[in-house]
């Protein structure tokens, strides 16, 4: 749990800290539209290296970014892996065709083979210790089962040829979703949630002409947001009382384990219910009354700084879409 | 001048088990009335009744010279506050300065005027320095502060505390205890719930409830008196009463160590 | 000895990373037979993480704790077999709310939740569950009802029950009369002291009510600031002059005591244990 970065708010000062919730999100939509439409090596690389240059300025500890990149690892290097294995476009780089034990067979059977070795992977990784020669090892396992296997119809087969595209369309994907993860990074490590959340609400005002309360979704995010660390500490205190009765939870059949969830689920869900009764209760009689007009205590408040940003982010963007149209794919 | 009017006041959940049978009473503007009981004995029900959480299946409640009902329950909620029992359940706000900020928000309180009641009402329970804290950095006992400047803050002329103590240690109990004196002497009427005869003690009247009717309304001094009442209602006696008790049986007239020990149990 | 506290730190993680010790070198020894034992202090003195090393709930981030013959400690935990579970049979502790715990159809089953995890057979189970919910000071109708059903006072006697059917040496409960009026808590002190004198086991009360602390317990450990700060009997501890800065209340005896003491002049002969000595002093010297 300690490793999760994504989403959690680290204290700080620096001007990402200081700039309105607001012009965070929308800049990072816009940051986010560029990536997609952003195509070429050299591109990317730069993009990167302006991300880069903006963590140092904001004083974002790079280390802990990587850290919250690791999660996606899995993701990234399976896409890529994939993405070599089936892409068949463009011109070919490398052919194992020399030996005929190159050939990739394809069949229901062997991917389903290739899936259960993922899986074995996923749930044996927290075993072992060098986790990425694990994950490398796993992913080569993959490919030499399908040359290997032959279960069942084989519908395709394939020499292992890896084709310029499928380098490419890889490497690209993989750098897209290093740009987006690490941009939602900034936002999240460097706002409030409940700035976050202010932020959320008036971005997407605009929602109330199809009828959606974006009033009320706020509210409901802003009293989970208050309530998510009392009710993980009243999970752990469940799961404290029921210890105690002897239930242990890192042994166990399935049997049993089904039976310790549900000491855990149910006084997990009575008591929810009764604090979230009182809660109502509570906020009632202090006067609140859904849908009403509020004033809030919480204003934003629009700078210069927040203009230029925005001005920044769609200059951004701009180049980047005429980047695309004049061909400058490098 | 009474603030406080109840007139005949019934409430089931079930037809043939009654919560409340027939309650009649009226609380005078500045007085501090204590609603005592044991467990189960409908006090909690009452409070909820007064500020319409719950509605009364017959009989009238009358706040500030205005009957409750469906149109005047959000200008009556205005004028009468409750402290719950359970310091956690009752904090809204993701820290000290928004939770005080919730009830005016939802006054349409403009802006400049919300943060200057936030400062004054925070520093009148001594929470300034932790505006800016999480609930689960506070104390029970601060937590529950924070629910009383949060009522405060929308001047509100009546505070119910629903049993707001049984859940502290004696530090943040004696905290509570005072405010509420303190409130009381500032001219708020105020309202416990409790099954404690010390803190019964300190307020000026007492309405004893026993399965949902009114077994004794009096002063607090004819109250802790009556033994009979005391003993039919489950509650206990303080020990300076027991005292005197006890001396009665053995016949010892000793008045200067009576009255020494009666004044004793009316300071709680 | 059945429980030994060796210079016990322990700290929580925070999310800050800077941690916050709730213990700090804490010496004791609780004995497995025969101990009526209160656990006193303001809340966030470390109260309740105390009670929790004492059924491994909780391990020491430094120094030891020996639970019947089993040494927890850093090095230990890391072992690979090491099984903190049986210690939870034989230490039973139950929390301050008994909605943490009861979670079964009916209350015999909850009862028997806890015996069946430590392998005791169905019909032992229910025999154990039919003699606890008596000893609680209910009645085996009790047994077909739903949890939840329950009055609070009654869903804390079962809680109490589920535990008391683990068969533990020494029964710990985290404030269990918080909340009561004062009928329901006197009944349910009772029922600590049957269990501690006909079942000869050793309970550990946490507690605010000063009043059970003098009328009840042998020994009385107070806790401050993440330190034990007073381990001995109860007279001693209310007669000491720095109790106030602990925070506690004085108990009504010893508050009418020294009421009477300093505007009487009257001099007592030694401390009355309970109500009862108390008044037959006082009619002594009102004569």
């Amino acid at each position: 749990m300690k490793n999760i970065v994504i989403g959690r708010f680290i204290p700080g000062n620096s001007f990402l800290y200081k700039m309105d919730p607001r012009t965070k999100i929308i800049a990072l939509i816009i940051l986010m539209i560029s990536a997609f439409v952003l195509r070429g090596f050299m591109n990317m690389f730069i993009a990167l290296g302006l991300i880069l240059l903006l963590l140092l300025l904001g004083r974002i500890n790079i280390i802990r970014v990587i850290r919250g990149l690791k999660p996606l690892m899995f993701l990234l290097l399976f896409t890529f892996t994939f993405q070599i294995l089936f892409n068949e476009t463009g011109p070919v780089l490398i052919v194992f065709e020399q030996e005929a034990s190159w050939t990739l067979h394809y069949s229901w059977l062997n991917i389903l083979a290739v899936v259960g070795v993922v899986f074995f992977w996923f749930f044996t990784r927290r075993f072992v210790r060098f986790r990425l020669l694990y994950l490398v090892a796993t992913l080569v396992g993959s490919i030499a089962l399908l040359i290997n296997l032959q279960l069942g119809y084989v519908f395709n087969t394939g020499d292992l040829t890896i084709h310029q595209n499928a380098v490419e369309t890889g490497f690209f994907i993989m750098m897209r979703l290093i740009i987006i993860v690490t941009l939602s990074t900034i936002l999240t490590l460097t706002t409030k949630p409940t700035d976050l959340n202010l932020g959320l609400e008036s971005v997407l005002k605009p929602l109330k002409y199809i009828r959606i309360n974006t009033e009320e979704m706020a509210m409901i995010i802003a009293i989970a947001l208050r309530y998510i660390p009392t009710l993980l500490d009243e999970a752990n205190k469940i799961m404290l009382a029921q210890a105690s009765r002897g239930v242990d939870f890192s042994e166990g059949k399935m049997k049993d384990k089904v039976m310790q969830i549900v000491s855990l689920l149910v006084p997990m869900f009575i008591i929810s219910f009764k604090r979230s009764d009182e809660l109502a209760n509570a906020m009632e009689a202090r006067c609140f009354v859904p849908g009403n007009p509020r004033t809030r205590l919480h204003q934003l408040a629009w700078t210069y700084a927040d203009t230029i940003t925005i001005i920044i982010s769609l200059m951004a963007l701009a180049s980047v879409i005429t980047l695309r149209v004049v061909g400058i794919n490098v | 001048m009474n603030i406080i009017e109840i007139e005949n006041l019934s409430f089931y959940y079930q037809a043939d088990k009654p919560v409340l049978k027939d309650i009649n009473l009226t609380i005078k503007k500045g007085e501090w009335l204590t609603i005592l009981g044991h467990n189960g004995s409908g006090k909690s029900t009452l409070a909820k009744l007064l500020i319409g959480l719950l509605r009364a299946k017959s009989g009238t409640i009358r706040i500030d010279n205005e009957e409750l009902n469906q149109n005047t329950v959000q200008s009556i909620r205005r004028k009468i506050g409750i402290v719950f029992q359970n310091p956690d359940n009752q904090f809204v706000g993701v820290t000290v300065r928004d939770d005080i900020a919730f009830g005016l928000e939802n006054l349409s309180i403009p802006r400049e005027e919300m943060i200057e009641r936030i400062e004054t009402y925070a520093q009148k329970v001594s929470m300034s320095e932790f505006l800016n804290k999480e609930p689960h950095a506070l104390s029970g006992g601060q937590k529950q502060r924070v629910a009383i400047a949060g009522i405060l803050a929308m001047h509100t002329d009546i505070i119910i505390f629903d049993e707001s103590t049984s859940m502290l240690d004696p530090k943040g109990r004696r905290m509570i205890l005072d405010y509420m004196k303190t409130l009381n002497d500032e001219g708020v009427t105020i309202i416990t719930i409790t099954h404690d005869m010390k803190e019964a003690v300190l307020s000026d009247r007492i309405l004893v409830l026993k399965n949902g009717e009114v077994l004794k309304m009096d002063t607090a001094a004819n109250v802790l008196k009556d033994k009979i009442t005391l003993e039919k209602s489950n509650l206990e006696l303080l020990l300076p009463l027991k005292v005197i008790n006890r001396l009665e049986e053995k016949n010892i007239k000793n008045e200067e160590l009576r009255s020494y020990l009666w004044q004793l149990s009316l300071t709680g | 000895m059945a429980i030994k506290f060796n210079r016990v730190d322990f700290k929580y993680q925070g999310f800050d990373n800077k941690g916050y010790l709730a213990l700090s070198n804490i010496n004791v020894s609780i004995n497995a037979e025969g101990e009526f034992i209160t656990l006193i202090g303001e809340t966030g003195s470390g109260k309740t993480t105390l009670v929790q090393h004492m059924n491994a709930l909780l391990t020491p981030t430094s120094g030891n704790v020996t639970i019947f013959g089993l040494k927890i400690d850093q090095e230990n935990i890391k072992k690979k077999k090491f099984r903190l579970n049986p210690i939870r049979q034989k230490v039973g502790l139950v929390f301050q709310f008994p909605e943490y715990q009861l979670f079964e159809e009916t209350v015999l089953k909850d009862i028997m939740f806890g015996p069946k995890n430590y392998g005791v057979d169905e019909a032992t189970a229910r025999e154990r569950a039919i003699k606890m919910i008596k000893v609680v000071g209910l009645d085996e109708s009790y047994l077909d009802r739903s949890p939840f059903n329950l009055s609070g006072g009654e869903k804390k006697r079962v809680s109490i029950a589920g535990i008391l059917a683990m068969e533990p040496d020494i029964l710990i409960l985290d404030e269990p009369t918080s909340g009561l009026d004062p009928l329901g808590r006197d009944a349910l002190l009772r029922v600590f002291n049957d269990i501690h004198q006909k079942l000869n086991k050793t309970i550990i009360v946490i507690t605010h009510d000063m009043n059970t602390v003098y009328e009840y317990a042998k020994r009385v450990l107070v806790m401050r600031d993440s330190y034990l700060v007073y381990d001995g009997d109860p007279h001693t501890l209310f007669s000491k002059k720095n109790i106030e800065n602990w925070n506690l209340d004085i108990p009504d005896i010893i508050n009418l005591l020294h009421h009477l003491e300093k505007d009487f002049n009257i001099t007592f002969p030694k401390q009355p244990q309970n109500v009862d000595e108390l008044l037959t002093m006082i009619e002594e010297v009102a004569k």
